[in-house]
């Protein structure tokens, strides 16, 4: 008997199964599908960001940068935990003026590049906080294809399949007009790099002579040494600390002399090669690995008496 | 067909020089191509149709892209499948792997040379069609099992075995269900099994509800039979929910799983061209092929307008039942009923036998497969042997006595 119960039974839900998809058959309209590129999901409107103001309370998705706002201070560059912003700022000329904020703030550096690289942005939402512009923000755009940014031209398909196109420049600034900035100040970076490697150059050259000169001059002292302590031994035994004291310091001027002459006919020709760098920024641009050469070298240029004085010195003592 | 093609050919005064087996070559070529292009045609559509219904039976919208309602996505896909790699795996048996796709296909489209698809479209009107398209369609099995074993692949040979003794089950009761129409009508030839439904009687021929002769509705046995004779083709054309042989879940793709490109291309057309000879034997042998449901021009318009009925009733039941209102069924058949009735040209069309009802029923019938595929989980291969040996099949049995009794107690057959 339950053999025909059996078939009953599955002839019962078969119909009952072919019921349901039937009944949704008939209603094509109430489909589940999304037909996504003409069709999108309702961006959520509830308060899902950090903070109270309105630029906060949106979706985390694809930055913008109101551009004419930035003071270029690389708040947001620094605060990016993946490094996805990069920022070149230049200092504006004295008789530039770069408009001021929203706020009201003085701009002072030319923004000529804000890069935010999309491609590598997680949308931490850690770059907006820190603007004291508050110019960077979020928008709810999270299909990134919207054509603004400059990149009037790119399809959202394009941009689907290229990580390039990910990456926006906010900068305002010309291409051209940012590849002068750049050559310029390459230019400017080479020429203090140029001085630079000159005076590590002489500096090198002065702390070799000096310690040949010092060689030089050991030489002396030991045989000076050598006269004083027989002439010592022959006339007075109990002075002999003291004279030896006094042999010591006549040798460390000897070494000085002998490397400001050397120093002051190598630098000069060498500064003439750049002449549209002022006397500042040489001096300010002096790193900490030779301080004393250095110092050595100024106050030579500064005292040209006291080394003629000092040469008559050593040849006397000679 | 083909005579009447090549007399066609030699009528003209031009051509009339080429003698009869030349032009008598030349039509069976012609009709060979059309078979072919029907074939080739009907899968690309069904495909489609395919992927729309089982779309909308699971709320989804199915194609949408290529073309308008993504009605072009099959012929794009079809283009993509040309163009594949064809790839032969290198332990396979290459001879075997080659010919087996074409093996299934031959066999499947060969079939259609006995269909008859109006009183006048017809390749070839054997006498013995109905158990030549039979035969040559268990050829297919021959191909699947080629393929699989040529595969050297475990899924392709599980697949091929089970489809071997699959088809081979349910030919028995398929079979078993068809004599019972032949033991009606006495002939093995489908032109003539359609000619013998023609008109309009009683349901079962004593419940007077006017009905037209089809078999289904010829007898009860045979109301019974139609459909153990769907679910048997049903298995014999490998589709959901007897899709074992190619179940995605245990055997990746059963038989074909490395078959690639155009020769993929190849099984599915098959697997297409079967589900429409499935289909058009339904209706042939059951549904009364390309006769018309109506016997006159007054009965078409009446047919129409009980259907319109019928479907306000339904549909307000529905509403009643569901809150909710379907037009379409109301709206369609309000629209022919009005013609049937505003011209009475459109009624005697209705009416008249013809390749518009054959294509109708098979229409329906491919549905209905379609219909079955996206409700029914698949059955577990000791089911499908349970359900082949031990349901259908005495119920087959059964039934064809039950033919037999009928047939001698209306006085229809005499012993
Ligand atoms: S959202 Fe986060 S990751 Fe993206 S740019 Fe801002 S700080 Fe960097
Ligand atoms: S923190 Fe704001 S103002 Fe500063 S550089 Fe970034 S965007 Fe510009």
């Amino acid at each position: 008997m339950s053999y025909f119960s059996n078939i009953t039974n599955a002839v019962g839900t078969l119909i009952a199964g072919m019921k349901v998809t039937m009944g949704y058959f008939v209603r094509p309209r109430e489909h589940v599908t999304l037909q996504y590129p003409d069709e999108v999901w309702p961006i959520p409107t509830r308060n899902i960001g950090v903070g109270e103001l309105d630029a906060y309370n949106t979706i985390r998705s694809k930055l913008t940068v109101n551009i004419d706002d930035c003071i270029g201070c690389k708040a947001c560059e620094r605060a990016c935990p993946v490094n996805c912003i990069h920022i070149d700022t230049y200092k504006a000329g004295p008789d530039d003026d770069l408009g001021i904020t929203s706020n009201g703030t003085k701009k002072k550096l030319l923004t000529a590049s804000f890069i935010i690289d999309m491609s590598e942005c997680m949308f931490c939402d850690l770059c907006t906080p820190p603007c004291p512009e508050k110019c960077i923000t979020m928008t709810p755009d999270y299909q990134f294809i919207s054509n603004d940014n400059l990149k009037t031209d790119v399809t959202p398909e394009q941009r689907w399949r290229d990580k390039n196109l990910l990456i926006y420049q906010f900068s305002k600034v010309s291409e051209t007009e940012r590849q002068r900035l750049k050559v310029e100040a390459e230019t400017a970076a080479r020429a203090k790099a140029e001085m630079m490697a000159v005076k590590k150059a002489a500096a090198a050259k002065a702390a070799e002579e000096k310690a040949a000169a010092a060689k030089v001059a050991e030489e002396k002292a030991a045989r000076a040494a050598a006269e004083a302590v027989a002439v010592s031994k022959t006339i007075q035994e109990n002075t002999k600390n003291n004279t030896s004291e006094t042999l010591a310091e006549t040798n460390t001027e000897t070494v000085l002399v002998s490397e400001h002459g050397t120093s002051a006919e190598e630098t000069t020709p060498a500064t003439d090669t750049v002449t549209d760098i002022p006397l500042e920024s040489i001096s300010s641009a002096v790193t900490p690995e030779a301080p004393s050469e250095l110092t050595a070298d100024t106050e030579v240029v500064e005292s040209p008496v006291d080394h003629e004085a000092s040469t008559t010195k050593e040849s006397d003592n000679g | 067909m083909i005579q009447a093609l090549a007399n066609w050919i030699l009528s003209f005064d031009i051509l009339a020089g080429l003698g009869n087996p030349i032009a008598w070559g030349l039509s069976l070529f012609v009709v060979s191509a059309l078979i072919f292009a029907f074939v080739a045609v009907n899968a690309i559509v069904l495909v489609y149709f395919e992927r729309k219904v089982s779309a909308f039976m699971q709320v989804r919208l199915g194609p949408m892209r290529v073309g308008k309602f993504g009605s072009l996505q099959t012929v794009a896909d079809a283009l993509k499948l040309l163009q594949k790699e064809d790839i032969i795996p290198r332990s396979a048996d290459k001879i075997l792997f080659l010919i087996g796709p074409w093996v299934i296909l031959v066999a499947s489209v060969v079939t259609f040379a006995a269909i008859p698809f109006s009183d006048t479209l017809l390749a070839a009107n054997m006498n013995i069609g109905l158990f030549y398209v039979v035969s040559i369609s268990s050829i297919v099995v021959l191909g699947i099992v080629m393929a699989g074993w040529a595969s050297n692949n475990k899924w392709s040979l599980y697949g091929a075995m089970r489809s071997a003794a699959q088809i081979i089950s349910y030919e028995i009761p398929v079979g078993i269900t068809l004599i019972a129409v032949v033991a009606v009508v006495g002939s093995l030839n489908l032109q003539v099994i359609v000619q013998a439904q023609g008109g309009v009687g009683n349901l079962f021929h004593w419940i007077p509800l006017p009905l037209p002769n089809w078999f289904i509705f010829h007898n009860p046995f045979l109301f019974l039979a139609a459909f153990i004779y769907l679910i048997g083709a049903t298995a014999e054309i490998n589709r959901t929910p007897f899709d074992i042989p190619e179940s995605e879940s245990e055997l990746v793709a059963g038989f074909m799983t490395e078959y690639s490109g155009l020769r993929w291309a190849l099984f599915f057309l098959s697997e297409y061209a079967n589900a429409t000879l499935v289909a058009f034997l339904v209706s042939i042998v059951f549904l009364g092929g390309w006769q018309s449901p109506f016997a006159d021009y007054a009965g078409a318009q009446i047919g129409f307008l009980v259907i319109t009925l019928v479907a306000v009733m339904w549909t307000l039941y529905v509403k009643a039942k569901a809150q909710r209102l379907s037009i379409y069924p109301v709206g369609i058949s309000l629209v022919i009923t009005l013609a049937a009735w505003l011209f009475p040209g459109f009624a005697v069309w209705l009416a008249s036998p013809g390749l518009f009802w054959m294509l109708m029923k098979v229409a329906s019938i491919i549905f209905l497969l379609m219909w079955f595929r996206w409700t029914f989980p698949r059955l577990r291969v000791d089911q499908l042997m349970y359900v082949s040996w031990k349901v259908i099949l005495p119920i087959s049995l059964v039934n064809l006595m039950g033919v037999a009794v009928w047939m001698w107690l209306t006085g229809e057959i005499q012993f």
